[in-house]
């Protein structure tokens, strides 16, 4: 009865706050604002599928999560804080009724709260006008699965969790902190490092409390997945609700045991542990108070001036620091943050495995976000800026200090600006924090390059303003809102309304408060050009801020009167001179820079939103599809005079296409696709012509000639191409031609001949809007796709003088014939020994050379290697040589020629770690040169395996062989670059490194993926071309050879290498996979080329008895199946009778690298179960089934056990 | 200087009318202001300090507007609420010393002399590096006195200051307020006769948003002299005694009731006169046979 009391008192206490309803009223209005929103990528996927009410769950929960600790917090300390403990803890009422009562009203509420989240989301298509097409049938088993597996655990573990914390610590502020910083932050962040530590997802799945692994996965779902799959409890999933209710029991255990029904003692966890070094002195007896003292309070000088206005600022500020400072959260939570980066940097510092040096750029990734970057831990200050801002707000307010307070002679700028400044303290030490491990990180890694005062102008000077104009709108809106949950709340939406403002149709960064074009470094651009244009958009945000800084000024609650009528009253009083000055500075800034901005982002630029830009790919395809197969003649020659101004950031080019009709009719009209960005002009052809079309905006120009072109003939194309930079666009902008490190493709720039079907969009969905037909890559089996020359596919003959700055080199394809300096300009002057595929890049920047040469012990021909490369970063050039070199020595002699004298290995600018190869050519990014190889000799050599993989497309890919523009391309190339290569890392660091290599292919299996994917000859995806692929090339050499699998390759090559039509295909390579294969292993083949095959293979038993001195028998429990993933990811289980390896191993010794096989053959192994008998001549370890993983299994744990002796156990008996 | 306060109303928003009409001359020197709980008292007093603002009329500290200068106010005043918090983790000391920067001390040496001369005089000296939040309700109220008493401020607002000290410390506290009262003005609301009786040279009393009474205390006692009759009685005859004379007050002695009447002339039936206290101008006073509380309206 009690109890009941209890519970019913305080449910209905919290209905009667406001607080409560706001929580619901997001809980609500969040499902129907993001169900609004959120279009679904695919057609097929009806916007009401299960899978986006799970989607939308876990977010509303994150929501939930950062915003309604209030309830449970006032739930288990609303006694305490308004002091009615006295009355209340004294009453008969025992911990267990008390403590119960209050907590399930809060559970139950809470519970509420979840429920509205399904229940929005179920409105949200009947209160809008849907189209009925896209609505799925209504599934109550989704709602409910998703609202009993995954909402109301979390509100009982969440909730048990902020009780205990707020019942335990006697303050509604912990059980924020508890879910704001456990839930959406540190369970997950402790998943990530675990598992990456680990290697394990699995995990991840058992720590994550809130469904971000499910969510996470959801786009691994096939269509027919996200239509009808809902959530089951079972496997990990089961285990982790299991453990978290476990804990959450056993939290509210603890708090029920610790809890005392008694007067709280004023202290904190912190003086607990201490265990009171000082005591206390009593306060001391007022026996001889009586004594008639005489008042004689000095009389000293005040002053009210402005100095002493700023001397009250800074008190304020400095105490408000000490506030935050001596808070719970105020100085741990950023701190942890920096030392979890100090302690797992190694970890932080990795790339597919390999550690990576602490270099600048590294560590800005680490230490630097976007503002309204909401994926990544740094997300934690500004959460903690909007929780300070409220706290410093009501500070007076709830110490109920503001009578005095308030009375006090101090301007509300003081009190405003004062608090401000008190913010801006924090999170100075904050970054502070950051910088620290930013110095940590490099010189606990020995590290040296790393420059400090990058980190110190990225965390102070951008850093710093973006928190701090962040840190002025939280406290104007907590000013304004004047109710602290709401003022939460406000913000919160302010924030997202500011992540997700392109989802809600804002776009332009003059429209979305702090916001900025970007910005980056790099060693080699510095700053680059982004510094000048962020600065603007701060400049236009700061006299924003003014502005906010001033209406909060006006509207400061000072006094009782805080209802907005009488607040308008004050504001009478308080406009001053200064605050229309102000106002008035204010507005200048703001007319002033948007003025320019706009100039800059809107007049020099051409601003268009995601839509228009949709709208314009639509309309080239709308308007100039039709000429998409027309013929068109040739591209044969290019000639070109770029000239590259760094500093001025242009590039002006001019050049000269050949073109040849080698159609069969003849040709009189020319189409020319030109680049939106750059201005081309001067079109001239050798013969007389007329201009039929000139359409800027989609980039589409019709010519036609007086006399049409005959098959066979030949014409020139003149032309004159201007890139200028002008002034700025409000975002993404563009870094082709910049101080140092300029590049740029030829699409980027120049025109191209006819229609381009590159440029057409892609999306399904958009292309129904605007009346398109549905997108797909060309079928394999359409012989009309295979000799069809795509634009990048031309053979030319190429010849360029490309100029720039002086000091700069540029660099473009082919072999530099000559180079000379004139009128202060350097020129340099490029020719290809033979023809190359019309897809090249230009360079210029600071660059150091590196020049070798390698020579073909067989035909003596002799390969000229240039490598340019950024100053620092030339620690591996050695090593990229190296593997150049040996690239050649390997590919020329298994698969055939280089048809050029020469190779050009250019650093690209930019953070991306990607390499590219274009014909003679090789580019990678910044990052790629950060591997630190040196003092971890046992990693993967991440810098010879990617340049042997570049350098293979030599072979694969960039020239000679060059892939049909149609399905499984991407096999063609760059399954057959990932092959050769590993060959060749095979080849020079043995098996073990190979080992490492295929490690890390096969480690991209783990990260969840749909496993309905294409097979590998109609492969689209990269995860297909680069993994898979390799992984079966490797498997089949596994099984007939390396030497059958080189020599089919060779073959493919010497039929489709000359780079003409008929372009090679993955069936022209299956067919010469076939060839080489005996009849006993085709099934093998079809399984990963022509289907969509798992093998689940596992080792149930491994016994062993030792039969005399030196032999052992192994007896092996194996259970063997063969699954084919259909399209919907239905799993239909096929007979099996494969070969499969059976490998037993001896114990590992400390000298070998890996264990030694004892026994490794193929069996042939059935679908089910079966026993395995052999002998080994050597005492066993362990043994199992496909124990080097050549075939797809995606737990490969199981494949192997450790063998159990049959001794073993017999001796444990006797002891027993 | 001089409190004039002319025609104050206040009403709030739930229709009740705290101030009426209420008009004041409040000079240099202690002044009392007399009240049951909820007569309005702590609403003048926070008009006075600019927390609040009236409906209307007006209120002059010497040539200062209060109710449209409150920064200049501010700069003068020293308040005193009848309930206040504190930080609970600030130390004694820093604080005052945080607020004595708030009232324009900004001076380091004079502020460090203000700040402990004010802590030695509340008796907070010994306790100065002690965190507020393990203050108990007599130290907290010191500390608040030193807060009002900072920067000697020549409009000093006390709101029942005196409920939560002992009595010693009440003494030194009023003590304190009447050293000051020598050159500012010091209101002092209470309900306690005792504070007004043995400090203020002028007194007001006010219920329900009235003032009834504007006096000094020692003239007001001296108006009741002879006119203050004293019976002990059984608590049985109580209600008979009430019928027959004007009670003002019953006051339990040693189990038997000790009634209080209002006769300008002698009742006899056994009364014997008394010479009258402020407490008998109080009670006399709220039960309107003096001052502006006429007796039908009372009754």
């Amino acid at each position: 009865m009690k109890f009941w009391k209890i519970f019913s008192f305080e449910f209905s206490y919290q209905l009667r706050t406001v607080s409560t309803w706001i929580f619901l009223g997001i809980a609500f209005l969040f499902p129907l604002f993001f169900s609004a929103i959120g279009q679904s990528s695919d057609e097929a996927v009806f916007l009401n599928a299960p899978s986006f009410l799970i989607f939308i769950t876990v977010f509303a929960s994150v929501i939930w999560l950062i915003t309604s600790g209030a309830i449970a917090g006032h739930a288990g300390t609303r006694d305490i804080q308004t002091k009615m403990h006295p009355l209340t803890f004294t009453l008969p009422v025992s911990k267990a009724k008390y403590l119960g009562g209050r907590f399930l009203a809060a559970f139950l509420l809470n519970a509420l709260i979840h429920l509205s989240i399904p229940i929005a989301f179920f409105l949200s298509f009947h209160i809008r006008t849907v189209d009925p097409g896209q609505l799925g049938p209504f599934r109550p088993e989704a709602f409910l699965t998703t609202y009993f597996y995954l909402s109301l655990p979390l509100a009982f573990v969440a909730t048990a969790c902020q009780f205990a914390g707020a019942v335990l610590e006697r303050s509604a502020i912990v059980a924020y902190i508890a879910s704001i910083l456990l839930f959406p932050i540190a369970f997950p962040l402790i998943g990530t490092v675990a598992a990456k530590l680990a290697g394990n997802w699995e995990l991840v799945k058992l720590i994550d409390p809130v469904g971000f692994s499910i969510a996470g996965t959801l786009d691994t779902w096939t269509p027919f997945e996200k239509n009808n799959r809902v959530i089951e409890l079972e496997g990990m999933f089961l285990w982790n609700r299991f453990m978290w209710l476990s804990i959450a029991l056993a939290l509210l255990a603890f708090t029920y045991y610790r809890f005392q029904l008694a007067h709280p003692i004023a202290s904190t966890w912190w003086s607990r542990l201490r265990r009171k070094r000082s005591k206390h002195t009593p306060a001391p007896a007022l026996s001889r108070v009586v004594e008639h003292l005489k008042v004689s309070v000095p009389q000293v000088n005040r002053n009210f001036g402005f100095t002493a206005q700023v001397r009250q600022t800074l008190a304020i500020a400095w105490s408000s620091f000490g506030t935050i400072v001596r808070s719970k959260a105020g100085l741990i939570a950023v701190g942890l943050l920096a030392v979890q980066m100090i302690v797992f940097a190694f970890e932080y510092l990795e790339f597919r495995g390999v550690p990576q040096y602490p270099t600048t750029i590294n560590l800005l990734v680490m230490l630097t976000a976007s503002l309204r970057d909401f994926q990544t831990p740094l997300i934690i200050i500004p959460m903690l800026i909007a929780f300070y801002a409220g706290e410093l707000v009501w500070r007076e307010r709830e110490a109920g200090l503001n009578r005095i307070s308030d009375t006090m002679p101090v301007s509300e700028w003081s009190l405003y600006l004062g608090k401000f400044f008190g913010l801006a303290l924090i999170i100075l030490v904050w970054l502070g924090f950051l910088m620290v491990a930013g110095i940590v990180i490099p010189v606990t890694m020995g590290y040296t390059n790393a420059d400090t005062v990058v980190l110190v102008k990225a965390l102070f000077g951008i850093q710093f303003t973006n928190y701090l104009l962040f840190a002025l709108l939280a406290l104007s809106v907590h000013v304004l809102v004047n109710q602290k949950y709401v003022g939460h709340v406000v913000i919160i939406m302010l924030y997202l309304s500011m992540v997700f403002a392109a989802k809600i149709g804002i776009e332009h960064n003059l429209l979305i408060y702090a916001s900025d074009p970007g910005w980056s470094y790099t060693d080699m651009r510095g700053f680059g050009p982004y510094l000048g244009p962020w600065l603007w958009f701060k400049i236009y945000w700061v006299g924003w801020a003014i502005l906010l800084a001033v209406v909060a000024r006006l509207l400061w609650v000072r006094s009782m009167s805080d209802d907005l009528r009488m607040r308008m009253q004050l504001t009478r009083h308080r406009f001053t001179r200064t605050t229309a000055l102000t106002t008035a500075v204010a507005v200048g800034v703001i007319l002033f820079s948007g003025t320019y901005i706009f100039y800059n982002t809107n007049v020099l630029n051409n601003y268009t939103t995601a839509s228009e830009r949709t709208e314009l790919v639509a309309q080239y395809e709308l308007k100039y599809g039709k000429y998409k197969h027309i013929p068109q003649p040739l591209l044969r020659g290019t000639k070109l005079q770029v000239e590259i101004y760094p500093a001025e950031r242009k590039a002006d080019i001019q050049g000269t296409y050949t073109l040849v009709n080698k159609s069969t009719l003849p040709i009189d009209t020319v189409h020319l696709a030109t680049i939106e960005a750059v201005k081309t002009g001067a079109i001239k052809f050798d013969r007389p012509f007329k201009r039929i079309l000139v359409d800027e905006e989609l980039g589409h120009s019709i010519y036609t000639l007086n006399q049409p072109l005959q098959p066979g003939d030949s014409l020139r194309l003149s032309f004159d191409v201007q890139y200028h930079v002008k002034g700025f666009p409000h975002k993404g902008i563009d870094a082709s031609v910049i101080q140092n490190g300029t590049y740029f493709i030829n699409y980027d720039l120049l025109p191209a001949i006819g229609y381009q079907a590159m440029r057409e969009l892609r999306g399904n969905g958009e292309r129904k809007k605007y009346g398109l037909g549905p997108w797909a890559i060309p079928s394999l089996y359409n012989s009309a796709n295979i000799n069809r020359v795509m634009p990048g596919q031309e053979l030319i003959n190429f010849e360029a003088v490309v100029s720039t700055a002086k000091g700069q080199v540029a660099i473009g394809p082919g072999t530099l014939l000559k180079k000379w300096t004139e009128k202060g300009r350097s020129y340099f002057h490029y020719t290809t020994s033979a023809p190359i595929r019309n897809n090249y890049s230009f360079f210029s920047a600071k660059y150091a050379t590196h020049k070798a040469t390698w020579k073909n012990p067989a035909s003596g021909q002799t390969i000229a290697i240039r490598l340019y490369y950024h100053p620092e970063h030339g620690e591996h050039i050695g090593r990229m040589v190296k593997s150049i070199k040996d690239s050649f020595a390997y590919y020329t002699k298994k698969y055939g020629p280089y048809p050029y004298s020469h190779i050009t290995i250019v650093e690209r600018s930019g953070y991306a770690s990607e390499l590219n190869a274009e014909p003679t050519t090789v580019d990678y990014g910044e990052s790629f040169t950060f591997s630190s190889l040196k003092d971890n000799p046992w990693a993967l050599d991440l810098i010879y395996f990617p340049i042997a993989h570049e350098v293979a497309h030599q072979w694969w890919g960039a020239a000679q062989l060059l892939p049909a523009h149609v399905e499984g391309g991407i096999v063609v190339s760059e399954t057959l670059a990932n092959y050769s290569s590993l060959q060749l890392v095979e080849e020079t660091y043995g098996k073990e490194h190979a080992k490492k290599l295929l490690d890390m292919w096969r480690k991209s299996y783990e990260v969840p993926r749909s496993r309905a994917t294409a097979p590998l000859l109609q492969a689209a995806d990269a995860f297909i071309g680069y993994r898979k692929g390799p992984l079966a090339l490797h498997a089949l050499t596994e099984y007939i050879g390396k030497d059958p699998v080189n020599d089919a390759l060779r073959k493919l090559i010497e039929k489709y290498g000359s780079g003409k039509p008929p372009y090679a295909t993955s069936l022209d390579l299956y067919r010469e996979l076939k060839a080489a294969t005996p009849d006993s292993l085709q099934y093998l083949l079809q399984d990963y080329f022509e289907k969509n095959v798992y093998w689940q293979l596992k080792t149930e038993q491994a016994d062993a008895k030792q039969l005399d001195k030196n032999t052992w028998q192994v007896t092996l429990k194996v259970h063997a199946q063969k699954v084919v993933v259909d399209s919907t990811g239905a799993e239909n289980p096929v007979p099996m009778n494969d070969w499969v390896e059976i490998g037993i191993f001896a114990p590992w010794q400390k000298d070998k690298k890996s264990d030694k096989p004892l026994y490794l053959r193929k069996h042939r192994i059935r679908s089910g179960k079966q026993t395995i008998t052999i002998n080994v001549a050597g005492k066993p370890a362990r043994a199992g089934i496909d124990p080097n993983f050549l075939l797809i299994d995606l737990n490969l744990d199981n494949n192997t056990k450790n063998v159990k002796m049959e001794g073993d156990n017999k001796e444990e008996f006797e002891l027993i | 200087m001089t409190l004039k306060i002319t025609n104050i109303s206040k009403t709030y928003s739930n229709g009740v009318q705290a101030l009426k009409n209420v008009s004041l001359d409040i000079p240099n020197g202690m002044y009392g202001l007399l009240g049951p709980n909820g007569a309005g008292k702590s609403t003048l007093m926070r008009i006075l300090a600019t927390l609040q603002d009236p409906d209307n009329g007006s209120i002059q500290l010497g040539d200062i507007d209060v109710l449209n200068e409150k920064d200049k106010v501010r700069e003068t005043l020293g308040y005193l609420p009848q309930e206040f918090g504190v930080y609970p983790k600030a130390k004694a000391e820093d604080l005052l010393d945080y607020f004595a920067i708030l009232k324009g001390i900004t001076e380091r040496r004079a502020r460090k002399e203000v700040v402990e001369a004010l802590l030695r005089q509340t008796n907070l000296w010994d306790v100065r590096k002690q965190k507020l939040g393990g203050f108990s309700g007599g130290m907290k109220q010191r500390f608040g006195v030193a807060v009002a008493l900072l920067g000697n401020p020549k409009l000093m607002i006390v709101d029942e200051p005196t409920a939560g000290l002992d009595p010693a410390e009440r003494v030194r506290f009023l003590n304190l307020l009447s050293e000051l009262g020598e050159n500012s003005v010091v209101l002092l609301s209470t309900h306690i006769v005792e504070d007004v009786s043995e400090l203020c040279t002028r007194m007001a009393i006010i219920n329900r948003g009235e003032i009834l009474l504007e006096a000094e205390p020692l003239k007001a006692v001296e108006g009741l002299q002879g006119r203050i009759w004293r019976k002990i009685v059984d608590k049985s005859m109580l209600s008979l005694v009430e019928y027959e004379h004007n009670v003002i007050s019953t006051k339990l002695l040693s189990g038997r009731t000790v009634v209080h009447i209002y006769s300008e002339e002698d009742p006899g039936n056994g009364f014997e006169t008394v010479a009258p206290d402020l407490e008998d101008v109080y009670f006399t006073t709220m039960s309107g046979h003096v001052g502006n509380l006429k007796p039908e309206t009372a009754l």
